[in-house]
């Protein structure tokens, strides 16, 4: 596409220059992030051995489609990479070559790209007083102050909880009188951010950050703030790859489409990761039975706005913020002027008794409770049995496919075994959600007619005696 | 609730055969736009109990002329299509309740949402 004429300027290209952009994605996504850099950006990304990354090259006019991708947490601008960096052998070394390195990297692609992007975010002077209220993930029964959501085209920095993914403090950039660019005379602030993996290295991550920060200090004569910085610089260290990269989100995009939090609000990073996993076709009703704040299905009636979703909980005030979430959003999408509903309803029900006709829904898609943050795992062990076969009850036999998130493996996996009559693991996701190690379980749900399988009658052990006829009766509806 | 929902929704009360299709008693009614996708409602109607989606539609008074039977190639029948589209996704119950054909049990239906829990000695 467009190349770089002998002194670094961009050609006369209405494309812009050609940078590398890296996205921190949710681990276990990125292959899925890949698909849809591949589908909506139409480059091939390459998957970090760094989990959590992808990296992937664009010319800048494509820079505004890279804020809409859906699997992406964060987006940075890389400066300069390195597949197999020889650090030296002694500490001292190792942190002299890198300030020394400092004064040499190809910044000015990356600048250009940085100030660029920073012409996308809206003067927003009215924040500072909103989002000081950040929802905490355990914290019940507290709504967060209303979040921007970027739909159309371009990022706010949003309201955010304090748990990132990645454990780096994203402090607010509070300079609602700052333009584009400092104004004439004003110094330029910023910041290092140093990640490093591995267990070869000399040195620590903070270490590193300071000394690498010095060396751009001095290149550049900003000034060092670690909280009100304009340029946050990245240096990340896995093993011998090593990238530099300006950030290019203040902070996660992860939540942004939830204004009502709850307890356990999945990031819309994950919705989209595991909606894609189970290619939603039109037409597909898709469910969630236990959909808490609505983070799930409301990010598939955004995304992938052909199925329709149906969403429920048994928890009154979890089934109001969903209805919440769903109707901020549309109010938010009228006041852009586009009035359209979206298609998704919202239901209260008891999941291992679902409401529903057997056979009538194509995609079940949900959180499943993890027995730390919500329910207990002795509660797990009868609830993930009576689930499983309650979904399956509810999905069409052959063609139904379930995407299931769950922190409690165990107890899944024997659930699962016992179901092998109705359902089938087809592939699984290991992930991060808060800091715990967690699974998405895709499923395909066999042909098997419901009420013809062994598995169709299970009864709780204290149960069997009595309720057993009962049950039988009431499989068929 | 949307009548896509309700074409859906059935009555679990114990004991109960024939909870289906659930009989609406709506006291406030809306109609919101929704972007209309004609292979999505085309593709919908063979998933659909036609015929609760009509006696919904009837009892809502959004039945828009549309038949007691499916018509045979409604398929690029853009008009018909439309109708459906309104009924199944933009006619929505905000308040009223659904009944069970069978037992007679009422289950709310408050700010568009129906609660369906049964009570402990109902399950």
């Amino acid at each position: 596409m467009s190349e770089l004429s002998a002194d670094g300027e961009p050609a006369a290209d209405s494309a812009g220059i050609t940078v590398t952009i890296g996205a921190t994605v949710p681990t276990g996504f990125e292959h899925t992030a890949a698909e849809e850099v591949k589908e909506k950006i139409c480059v091939d990304a390459k998957i970090s051995k760094d989990r959590g990354r992808i990296y992937f090259p664009i010319t800048t006019d494509k820079l505004v489609q890279v804020h809409r991708l859906r699997s992406v947490d964060n987006l940075f601008v890389v400066v300069e990479e390195y597949d197999h960096y020889q650090f030296k052998e002694s500490k001292e070394e190792t942190l002299a070559e890198l300030q020394q390195l400092a004064s040499k990297l190809p910044w000015n692609d990356a600048l250009d790209v940085w100030k660029l992007n920073r012409t996308f975010k809206k003067k927003k002077s009215h924040r500072r007083g909103a989002n000081k209220s950040k929802a905490k993930p355990d914290v019940d029964g507290q709504d967060a102050a209303e979040v921007e959501n970027e739909q159309e085209g371009v990022p706010e920095a949003l309201s955010e909880d304090a748990s990132n993914c990645d454990g780096i403090d994203q402090a607010e950039t509070s300079t609602p009188d700052q333009e584009d660019q400092p104004p004439e005379g004003k110094v330029t602030k910023f910041r290092v951010t140093c990640s490093r993996a591995g267990d070869k290295h000399s040195f620590s991550s903070n270490e590193a950050a300071r000394d690498f920060g010095g060396a751009v200090q001095e290149h550049f004569q900003w000034k060092a703030d670690m909280t009100k910085f304009d340029i946050e610089v990245l240096l990340n260290i896995h093993n011998e790859e090593v990238v530099i990269g300006i950030a290019l989100t203040e902070e996660s995009l992860h939540r942004r489409n939830i204004s009502h939090f709850g307890p356990t609000t999945l990031r819309s990073t994950l919705c989209y990761g595991m909606l894609r996993l189970c290619k939603p076709q039109p037409s597909d009703i898709i469910l969630d039975p236990m959909c808490g704040t609505g983070a799930i299905p409301l990010e598939g009636a955004i995304e992938f706005r052909n199925a329709f979703y149906m969403a429920g909980d048994n928890n009154d005030m979890a089934v109001n913020r969903t209805a919440n979430n769903v109707f901020h959003f549309q109010k938010q999408q009228a006041d852009k002027g586009s009035s359209f509903g979206l298609p998704i309803d919202t239901v209260r029900w008891d999941l291992c008794s679902l409401p529903m006709r057997t056979s009538s829904v194509d995609i079940i898609i949900t959180d499943m409770p993890f027995g730390k943050r919500m329910g207990s795992r002795k509660k797990n062990w009868d609830l993930y049995p009576s689930c499983l076969r309650e979904m399956a009850r509810v999905i069409r036999p052959g063609s139904g496919k379930a995407v299931l998130l769950t922190q409690d493996k165990k107890c899944f996996t024997k659930a699962l075994s016992r179901m092998g009559g109705l359902w089938k693991k087809v592939h699984t996701v290991w992930v991060n959600v808060g800091g715990l190690h967690a699974g998405v379980f895709l499923l395909k749900r066999t042909a098997a007619v419901f009420g013809q399988t062994p598995e169709d009658v299970y009864v709780p052990q204290a149960d069997r005696s009595s309720h057993k006829e009962e049950k039988d009766s009431s499989e068929v509806s | 609730m949307k009548l896509l929902t309700h074409n859906m929704l059935t009555s679990h009360v114990k004991g109960v055969i024939k909870g289906y299709p659930l009989l609406i008693k709506a006291t406030e009614v809306k109609v919101n736009e929704v972007e209309f996708n004609p292979q999505f409602v085309s593709r919908m109607v063979p998933k659909l109990e036609w015929t609760a989606l009509i006696q919904a539609a009837e009892e809502l008074g959004h039945r828009q002329d549309l038949p007691d039977e499916l018509i045979p190639d409604y398929d690029g029948n853009e008009e018909f299509l439309k109708k459906v589209h309104r009924t199944l996704l933009e006619v929505e119950v905000m308040e009223g309740c659904l009944k069970c054909p069978e037992s007679g049990r009422e289950f709310p239906i408050s700010r568009g949402i129906p609660n369906m829990l049964l009570n402990e000695d109902e399950v």
